[in-house]
């Protein structure tokens, strides 16, 4: 396993779905895209340039794409709407703080958010001013590059992740989007859709089973 | 190092989506600090989350959102980061918790208590059998998430070595034996109760409910 010097695509299977991607890249890239269009495509050049230059008008692009997500994302997971407007505006203030942070070597700017976001979310919950929990997503990294190899850059990881989620059938993907997504106890899933208790925890079991097996060990 | 037991997909993906309970989620991270394969499958799983987010119906900010927020970009504040400690014997996830002192609760057996003040459910603490141990035969009345980080014990699941982590649910019966070598050190999550069914379980079980 470690010794694998290019370890993506692992599969047949993924291999499939990673010439899909490649090409539409490819078609994709010979277009010239639209400004707006290439800000939705490229926050990790916006935040490059936030790192770098402490770029004001990158950092409004970002907030005009992602404030209203994380806020969206934070209502969806319980957060009343003036709670979310904090927690978004506290997300891109921290986007803002920790860009030199950002490794895009290491996660998609979508992925680098998310956790962002999820931290915030995190110590909302836990009010309690000795929880060390978000910390714990720190301390698990060692120290350093941890894949010299990684080849893949993060827009097409993203457009990986996104086939990947292609894979899935449209009951899995609620099953997922509400559990992993906006955070559902099983139960109150299997109520709002009317089903089992059973049945939403094998489908998630196959649907986080089937997402691993096509994004392998690297995304 | 090879690590051969692993959390499941969706315990991986909970960790990632920041669901698990922070007790639960020290093992967990101890897995991870120990294990780059679930490192990675943590990072697919937040990648999903990018993309989920990206896709979401958004919903509007008030109309001076942006305004207020650039006005803040230049107030200092500090960015805390996890302090690093260089604590050898603990893995990093586990050196920032206070714990209690070791104490003994049978032959061979010791137990450190780890201070997890934000989560009620959840017992933490740290396990250290002596090689050649047998912990006694007990059943499960809830979950308990354990990592290796030293040493091996076996049980009907198998080896764990260091890394390997051990999810049972109240339908498991254990009776883990140490290795001969080295004492086995791991990091415990419990939730509800621990029933041990021999003698002597019955004169630890005042000791472990911490």
């Amino acid at each position: 396993m470690e010794s694998t010097s290019v370890i993506w695509p692992r599969s047949a299977f993924s291999a499939s779905v990673y010439r899909q991607v490649r090409e539409r890249n490819c078609a994709r890239s010979g277009v010239g895209m639209d400004n707006e269009r290439r800000a939705a495509n490229e926050p990790s050049e916006l935040i490059r340039a936030i790192a770098t230059q402490r770029d004001r008008r990158a950092f409004a692009e970002l907030f005009a794409f992602y404030a209203p997500r994380v806020k969206s994302m934070m209502m969806r997971m319980g957060a009343g709407n003036e709670a979310a407007e904090d927690i978004a505006q506290e997300a891109l203030l921290t986007i803002w703080r920790k860009a030199d942070y950002f490794d895009p070597a290491r996660a998609t700017a979508g992925a680098w958010i998310y956790a962002i976001a999820r931290n915030l979310q995190i110590d909302r919950l836990r009010r309690d001013q000795r929880a060390k929990l978000h910390e714990l997503y720190e301390a698990i990294e060692p120290e350093g590059p941890e894949r010299p190899d990684m080849i893949v850059d993060g827009c097409e990881r993203e457009e990986f992740v996104r086939a990947a989620l292609k894979q899935l059938s449209h009951e899995q993907i609620r099953v997922v989007h509400l559990s992993f997504f906006e955070g559902k106890a099983h139960g109150d899933i299997a109520e709002e859709l009317g089903i089992p208790l059973g049945t939403v925890k094998s489908r998630l079991r196959l649907a986080m089973n089937r997402l691993r097996q096509t994004l392998g060990d690297l995304a | 190092m090879t690590v051969k037991h692993h959390p499941s997909n969706e315990t991986l993906a909970a960790f990632a989506a920041g669901t698990l309970s922070e007790g639960r989620s020290i093992v967990v991270a101890t897995h991870l600090s120990l294990c780059s394969q679930c490192r990675s499958a943590v990072r697919a799983f937040e990648a999903v989350g990018g993309a989920m987010l990206k896709d979401i119906e958004p919903v509007s900010m008030r109309a001076d959102a942006l305004e207020r927020t650039l006005a803040r970009l230049d107030t200092p504040s500090a960015v805390r980061l996890a302090k690093r400690k260089d604590d050898t014997e603990l893995p990093m996830p586990l050196s920032q918790y206070e714990m209690g002192a070791w104490r003994r609760i049978g032959r061979g057996i010791e137990l450190r208590p780890v201070s997890v003040p934000s989560d009620n459910d959840t017992r933490v603490f740290l396990l250290r059998a002596k090689a050649g141990t047998e912990i006694p035969h007990h059943r499960h009345t809830g979950d308990e998430w354990t990592c290796v980080f030293q040493g091996a014990f076996r049980h009907e699941g198998g080896r764990f070595g260091p890394g390997d982590f051990d999810e049972a649910d109240d339908k498991d019966e254990h009776r883990p034996l140490v290795e001969a070598g080295e004492a086995c050190i791991c990091i415990v999550a419990l939730q509800g109760n621990i029933r041990f069914q021999s003698w002597l379980g019955r004169l630890l079980q005042p000791f472990v409910r911490i």
